[in-house]
């Protein structure tokens, strides 16, 4: 039951970020902007009550679960992208080697300057 | 009679195809079986257990099911990938008291870097002549899984080319930042674990808890914050 009673709180969040999604015809999914409006109320209220921390524990620890149907679908819709796998693969391993080089040079530098300032 | 039971049963996988429960229990099969494997196999870091789960599951629906009906059926589990992202605000705003110690490197750091994760898939493909519907599904390849989901189809993209390059991306961002740690070298475990987060969502975060529990405190703000910066800003920069 408490975990239902989570449940709903989320589904009312969700439903509450779709409603503004369409009301403004935003092009951010109402996942987000639930997440985003359930973030900031938790912020301003101070706390998280047991029924919602239990509901979405519960839900993130199946979400491999929710995200294997669009997984499995790479195998049935490969050859959509026949001819672009280079170009793929460049962009998923060279992209992300230098988005984590940037990450950690940027991050860095600014740490070790944020402890000279404090100090 | 005989003959008459073996047709029913040829027709059996069709009448069933027909509700979604098959499509929900060959997914939930294919989980339980791909976790299984995962541990006989040592849990290897490379291989996150989705990847296993998923190969397990287009072996049972090409057997099983035409691959349309097992995605009509799907819908009643991929439905709940709505709330599922609300609920990723729960533990940000239990990580939020991270970014009161450490505001200004993560301030400075997160939007350049979720920015250039996007920036660099997005011009290498353009650069080797990706379409566009396949840029849209490479832009948001840090980001973690639900919320990705809804920034490909607000973009135009493909969710299953858009999933894969997320696995990919996971595990090698995680290779990356052990190799440049070293390289560098970066020893501090909230600059690694946020690092982890940011570029390699979820399979980065399951990487940063081996390190600490604060690198994977660090990797879980990285990832929710680089989540909904990308969601906000990437669908009003392609919509341009």
């Amino acid at each position: 039951m408490p975990m239902l009673r989570g449940f709903l709180v989320l589904v009312l969040f969700f439903i509450l970020g779709e409603s503004v999604r369409l009301l403004l015809a935003l092009p951010v999914s109402g996942g987000v902007l639930g997440m985003v409006v359930i973030t900031f109320t938790l912020m301003v209220k101070g706390s998280v009550s047991n029924d919602l921390a239990q509901a979405s524990q519960g839900l993130i620890s199946v979400l491999v679960l929710l995200i294997m149907p669009g997984v499995v679908g790479v195998f049935f819709t490969a050859d959509q992208f026949s001819g672009q796998w280079l170009a793929v693969a460049a962009a998923l391993l060279l992209g992300t080697f230098l988005s984590v080089l940037t990450t950690l040079l940027l991050m860095r530098a600014v740490t070790t300057r944020g402890v000279g300032d404090g100090e | 009679m005989v003959s008459e039971l073996f047709a029913r049963f040829q027709a059996l996988p069709e009448s069933l195809a027909a509700t979604p429960i098959l499509a929900i229990g060959l997914t939930l099969g294919a989980f339980f079986a791909g976790n299984w494997l995962f541990s006989r196999i040592g849990r290897p870091n490379w291989l996150p257990p989705v990847v296993l789960s998923a190969c397990l599951l287009s072996v049972f629906i090409a057997l099983a099911v035409d691959y349309q009906d097992y995605q009509q059926g799907a819908r009643w589990l991929t439905v709940l990938l709505g709330p599922a992202t609300v609920a990723l605000g729960i533990p940000l705003y239990q990580q939020m008291h991270h970014i009161r110690a450490m505001w200004r490197p993560i301030v400075v750091t997160l939007p350049i870097a979720a920015t250039m994760a996007a920036v660099y898939a997005v011009v290498i493909g353009w650069a080797l002549g990706a379409t566009p519907e396949v840029l849209a599904s490479l832009a948001p390849k840090s980001v973690t899984a639900p919320i990705a989901i809804g920034i490909t189809e607000q973009l135009g993209g493909s969710v299953p080319l858009m999933m894969g390059g997320l696995l990919i991306t996971g595990v090698v961002a995680t290779l990356f930042v052990d190799l440049l740690a070293r390289l560098l070298p970066v020893e501090d475990e909230r600059i690694l674990g946020f690092a982890l987060g940011l570029n390699g969502h979820a399979i980065g975060t399951a990487r940063a808890f081996e390190i600490s529990h604060t690198a994977g405190a660090f990797a879980s703000l990285g990832m929710g914050l680089t989540g909904v910066f990308t969601a906000l800003i990437l669908p009003l920069v392609f919509r341009l």
